[in-house]
């Protein structure tokens, strides 16, 4: 037991170095993208309001729409920030040969990664959150929603990596994942109310979507954050048997891949 | 040396057909998330006009012919020229980039016109009959029309030779996905008209880097003939950045020292 929690101590301490290797890449890659989202829509939502800022559309003003975005932006950096791209890349250029002979497996090694990808993503949205609120940007709703969105968005992280895991592993069927990956963030970001609130949406297509574990990606950890909604237990509920339904299928398509394993490149 | 460069560019496209015939499922995948893209960047646009009136000068068909007509320039880049852009950091940095130095052609033109998606190639059709629909909404004149076609290849020109130059940076950094991340940033930023900019954020974007020309330009002109300075501007800003790019591309040629040897 010992010996295997410093086999993931390591491997979180590698995959820290590796992340922070690179910090150009890093920020180009994964905090520029959401910073160059919430800037769009902050100028959007100002133009929108122009003129009338205390003006109310679809029971939001011009400083709660911007304090739903900043949440946003929070919520996308740390529940959504993680890809699959180098377990895709790890299949398909036949470097899971070596896990398959370490003692430490190919999701344990991806999964140690992503630890440490969220210990990075943490520390950046909370020195985030600083500098929003000390320049007035965002409000602080207590400690309570702080705390609670806080640990319900590290839950969709959860869910959002095995997702992405699932992504991942059809590349032993698929010649490029990405196209899968990349589709499945535009439907998210979408679906979850992370471009607009739900509130916009038709109410027809709101209902069917919680029947989705769309709207508890994005829209549901903001409210919480906001102080919106108390209700916990229907999204980790929901969010639960959804990770339960793809962490199976990760497990089976793991078995069926592996029997199709070439190890291409050796 | 058009005929050759068009003999060329012939053979690029039939091997890509070949290659994106062996892959199906990937080629689907790829019709499948362009028209997820049309269909969020419509519906976003849609669902915030269901709760206000205008957005800037701009009523809701304005603002939908600005989106498809963004889309359409969209649909160019993703088949003609995106894929080269990933791969161009791959040929830097595994130093591929010898055999293209070595082609009897300009080496920019191997870079960056290789690789041809024919998956997005068919939903120009989507592309453009939202345009066309959008287009007769608003009652476009006549001339308008005819001008279409032609704003969109120079908007897709002054859009490429922009992600280009920065792309060219690629020569000078290790590890090169962080600037095609850098790159889309431009493109999601081009994709909103001018005017919801501050004004800062305006005349850096109109100006430095003249990203808001590509879409602004075009649109505020076909919209209204007598709003023809940021056409203008497009027009320029294409001749210049033209010039730059292939400065800076033999700029970072020079800095290029073939990872292979």
């Amino acid at each position: 037991m010992r010996a295997n929690l410093s086999k993931w101590w390591h491997t979180i301490k590698i995959a820290w170095s590796n992340q922070t290797a690179y910090r150009l890449n890093f920020f180009l890659q994964v905090i520029g993208p959401a910073l160059v989202f919430f800037f769009i829509k902050y100028n959007l939502w100002s133009a929108i309001f122009a003129g009338d800022r205390a003006q109310v559309i679809q029971g939001y003003n011009f400083s709660e729409m911007i304090n739903y975005h900043v949440w946003a932006l929070i919520v996308g950096l740390l529940g959504q920030g993680h890809t699959a791209m180098n377990l895709s890349e790890d299949i398909r250029m036949g470097r899971i040969s070596t896990y398959l002979i370490y003692p430490f497996d190919f999701w344990e090694f991806h999964s140690a990664s992503f630890i440490a990808f969220q210990l990075l993503q943490t520390i950046i949205c909370l020195f985030s959150i600083a500098a929003l609120y000390f320049l007035g940007i965002v409000e602080f709703h207590g400690y309570l929603p702080f705390f609670q969105g806080f640990f319900y968005t590290i839950y969709v992280s959860v869910f959002w990596f095995s997702l992405q895991f699932l992504t991942g592993i059809l590349a032993f069927w698929l010649e490029e994942t990405w196209i899968l990956r990349v589709l499945l963030m535009l439907i998210t970001a979408f679906f979850s109310g992370a471009i607009i609130p739900l509130d916009f949406f038709p109410p027809l297509l709101v209902k069917f979507l919680y029947f989705t574990p769309f709207p508890y990606l994005t829209y549901y950890p903001i409210k919480v954050f906001l102080g919106s909604f108390t209700d916990l237990l229907t999204p980790y509920f929901t969010l639960s048997i959804w990770t339960v339904v793809i962490i199976w299928l990760n497990s089976l398509l793991w078995k069926k891949g592996m029997k199709l394993y070439t190890a291409a490149g050796m | 040396m058009f005929k050759h460069y068009f003999e060329v560019y012939k053979k690029f496209v039939e091997t890509c057909f070949t290659q994106a015939s062996s892959f199906r499922l990937s080629f689907a995948l790829l019709i499948i998330m362009d028209l997820f893209f049309y269909f969020s960047a419509l519906a976003s646009v849609t669902f915030i006009f269901d709760y206000v009136p205008a957005i800037g000068p701009w009523s809701k068909d304005k603002f939908l012919f600005f989106v498809s007509f963004m889309l359409a320039v969209n649909h160019l880049h993703m088949t003609i020229v995106s894929e080269n852009f990933w791969e161009l950091s791959l040929l830097i940095r595994t130093g591929q980039m010898d055999f293209v130095l070595l082609k009897p052609i300009h080496s920019l033109f191997t870079s960056f016109f290789r690789h041809f998606r024919p998956a997005s190639m068919l939903n120009g059709i989507a592309a453009w009959t939202l345009l066309i629909y959008y287009g007769i909404k608003l009652d476009l004149a006549a001339l308008s029309w005819v001008l279409l076609p032609s704003m969109i290849l120079t908007a897709f020109a002054l859009n490429v030779v922009i992600e280009m130059i920065v792309a060219v940076s690629m020569f000078w950094i290790v590890e090169g996905l962080g600037i095609n991340f850098l790159r889309m940033q431009f493109q999601q930023l081009s994709r909103w008209p001018d005017f919801i900019y501050g004004n800062i954020t305006r005349r850096v974007l109109t100006i430095a880097m003249p990203i808001l020309l590509i879409g602004s330009g075009p649109v505020r002109f076909l919209l209204d003939w007598k709003d023809y300075q940021l056409l203008l501007g497009m027009i320029v800003a294409l001749v210049v950045f033209f010039k730059i790019l292939l400065w800076v591309w033999d700029l970072g040629l020079k800095k290029y020292d073939s990872a292979s040897s």
